[in-house]
């Protein structure tokens, strides 16, 4: 058993696709990278895995320098966005095909084969073939292939994000509790942030230029962004995100936004003007989560808003918001229960406790 | 409370939908499916089923070409039949058949894979590539006539280029007699295999081509060996491919006439007849019409089992795919 360091990677074709990225999984570790298409996910698990071989930067499996070793003597294991299974063959030489190339006795095959089925639940598919099973036991099929090889290092790229909801749900659970999962280093690849959240143990954001964005847990992601990217990435609606003024009103802090005065909370006053002492500039680009911004009878000790709703979305947990105040179209929650028609009043309540604040030019977050 | 909506059943539609179904049809009349039906029917039943019919009747009759212009011949059962499967002739020329599609067919598509394989994983360059696959495929592009006269000049023995070039290396010591008895048909498969082999290459390359990469990939993070992976994932893969190639060169088989025409004329002595040959001798050359069309009979019964055979199989594997 052994962590996946990555050291300085960097990888282009026609451009720049992942600039110079550093990430430790630990041992037992299970990593998601969370980002948005064609921002080099992929790439980076290809490169791990061994099938693109890196322009720059060290990979290593344990102690062991693997960035010029072949695939298959990295001790990797990778399932592909399109579980790539051999449609010749049936769901149990698939899963057998690792340990074929390795020329195990057949006997063994046999039983460490049915071990997995049993596992994933596709014991009774054993002697179909992938053309005649459907999308979710293909994919059982396909991380079985993987876990057979009882590799040091898991590649998941995009495992769930073809199938439908309850299929999805109910597998997502599963690598919850896959123990062979949770022993060793995975890195699992998704432009599903719930599903980032969900899974991982930690989450590395990957940004625009391929490089990380943030890295860390779903709670210091959500709560401490370093980038408006990340903010606006994670999170469900996303987050309110508005440029801002920062005005001093006799002696307190407040950011305008066009008519809006909003209250600046007294503990990020000091450290906004230690930041301000640098910046050249008051203007900041403000985050609120919907999470945060509510109707004031549902958030009592908050701030509050007066606003006409534009519209209204039950969605069963919860009920979403988008409101007009003063100008300003702001996403906002409810409880499940309550129901808003367009065009009424509403006041809001926010937490200025809860308020971000971004660098406009960079998107970095000024309070980190 | 509204109705629910019934599939089928207009009566349960609702109101706003009355106007839809009397959408103005695609097809204007009931005589324009007639038609497009018909016409094909017609052009089929002129071209294809009433020579086959004809054919068969004359098969019947000892019809030859004063025959076949005065009405007069003779219903004479089996009669032609029997001749056929009787004669020795025959026999021979079942015998070549088995020769050139055990040698000739097998070697193209055996030839055309392995060319196309080593194509697809050696040459890397997509320049390099398209000149290669122009070149292999150039020889298809001449008509058989032409392949025919171009190999007979290559293949005489006194002075042609392939004694010459065999007798430079030091491969031979002697003329290799090309077109005598027991080398003749074999002079007409080297023929063929360079004239044909290009199209089970083609079949199969593009087979290859469209081979999903990520399988490829999956095989090299299992760490399967370049020949294992061709041996163990794409020929399964391009099994249904190879099979069409197959196919297709096989029933060429059965109307293999013109490279032997030009070729040897079937000679010496008869010794280089396909079926067809023969049939095509008896009847446009001797005018043994009712005879001939006992060979077509005979040629299409044996090619229409054996492709039948090879339907069977393909549907078998594709259903095994989960493809049909």
């Amino acid at each position: 058993m052994a962590r996946l360091v990555v050291e300085g990677l960097c990888k282009g074709w026609d451009f720049p696709v992942i600039d110079d990225l550093s990430i430790t999984v630990e041992e037992g570790e299970f990593l998601v990278i969370v980002g948005p298409s064609g921002i080099g996910k992929t790439t980076l698990l290809r490169l791990v895995a061994g099938l693109e071989s890196p322009d720059r930067g060290r990979i290593l499996v344990g102690d062991r320098d693997v960035t010029r070793v072949p695939p298959y003597r990295r001790n990797v294991a990778m399932t592909f966005e399109s579980y790539a299974l051999y449609p010749h063959l049936t769901v149990a030489r698939n899963i057998a095909s690792p340990l074929q190339a390795r020329g195990l006795p057949a006997a063994e095959i046999r039983r460490r084969v049915e071990e997995v089925a049993r596992l994933l639940r596709i014991d009774t598919l054993l002697e179909r073939k992938p053309g005649e099973i459907s999308g979710g036991q293909k994919q059982r099929t396909a991380l079985g292939r993987t876990l057979v090889a009882d590799p040091q290092v898991f590649l998941l790229d995009e495992p769930i994000s073809h199938l439908d909801a309850r299929i999805r749900h109910e597998l997502r659970s599963q690598f919850h509790t896959l123990e062979d999962l949770r022993r060793v280093a995975t890195v699992y690849v998704t432009h599903d942030y719930a599903e980032a959240l969900s899974l991982g143990d930690r989450i590395a954001v990957m940004g625009n230029g391929g490089r990380l964005a943030q890295i860390g847990s779903a709670r210091e992601l959500f709560e401490q962004p370093a980038t408006l990217f990340v903010a606006e990435h994670l999170g469900q609606p996303t987050i309110n995100a508005l440029e801002a003024e920062l005005v001093d009103v006799d002696g307190r802090l407040e950011a305008h936004v066009g008519s809006l005065r909003l209250p600046v909370a007294s503990s990020r006053r000091d450290a906004l003007a230690r930041v301000g002492e640098r910046r050249a500039t008051r203007r900041v680009t403000i985050g609120l989560r919907p999470q945060h911004l509510r109707p004031a009878d549902e958030l009592p000790q908050g701030a509050t808003l007066e606003g006409r709703v534009d519209i209204f979305e039950a969605l069963g947990s919860t009920g979403v918001m988008i409101v007009d105040v003063g100008g300003v179209a702001l996403t906002a929650l409810t409880r499940p229960e309550r129901t808003f028609d367009p065009g009424e009043m509403v006041t809001l309540a926010w937490d200025p406790a809860a308020l971000h604040f971004f660098d406009p030019s960079d998107g970095r977050n000024l309070l980190l | 409370m509204r109705q629910a909506i019934v599939r089928g059943d207009p009566s349960t539609y609702p109101d706003w939908f009355d106007g839809k179904r009397r959408q103005r049809p695609l097809i204007v009349s009931r005589w324009v499916p007639i038609a497009m039906v018909g016409l094909p029917v017609a052009v089929l039943l002129a071209i294809v089923i009433y020579p086959t019919v004809w054919m068969f009747y004359h098969s019947l009759r000892d019809t030859n070409i004063t025959g076949l212009f005065t009405g007069n011949h003779a219903y004479i059962g089996f009669a032609n039949y029997a001749t056929v499967l009787g004669s020795e002739r025959f026999q021979d020329s079942l015998i070549h058949l088995l020769q050139y599609l055990s040698f000739g067919a097998v070697l193209q598509v055996i030839l055309g894979t392995v060319l196309a394989l080593i194509l697809y994983e050696v040459v890397r360059s997509n320049l390099w590539r398209t000149v290669i696959l122009i070149l292999v495929v150039l020889p298809m592009m001449l008509p058989p006539s032409i392949v025919g006269v171009l190999w007979r000049f290559l293949l005489t023995p006194s002075n042609g280029a392939v004694n010459q070039a065999l007798l430079d290396l030091g491969l031979i010591s002697a003329h290799i007699e090309w077109f005598n008895a027991g080398i003749s048909l074999w002079s007409i498969i080297i023929a063929d295999v360079w004239n044909w082999t290009a199209l089970p290459f083609l079949i199969v390359y593009s087979g290859r081509v469209s081979l999903p990469p990520a399988v490829y990939e999956a095989a090299r993070v299992d760490g399967a060996g370049q020949w294992k992976v061709v041996r163990r994932i794409t020929l399964p893969m391009l099994k249904e491919v190879i099979a069409i190639a197959f196919i297709l060169r096989f029933t060429d088989a059965f109307k293999f006439v013109d490279l032997v025409y030009v070729m040897t004329s079937g000679g010496p002595a008869q010794s280089s007849e396909l079926p067809t040959y023969i049939a095509f001798q008896r009847g446009i050359r001797e005018f043994a019409i009712g005879e001939a069309a006992a060979y077509a009979i005979i040629i299409f019964a044996i090619s229409a089992v054996i492709v039948t055979l090879f339907l069977q199989y393909m549907k078998r594997v594709m259903r095994a795919q989960g493809l049909a």
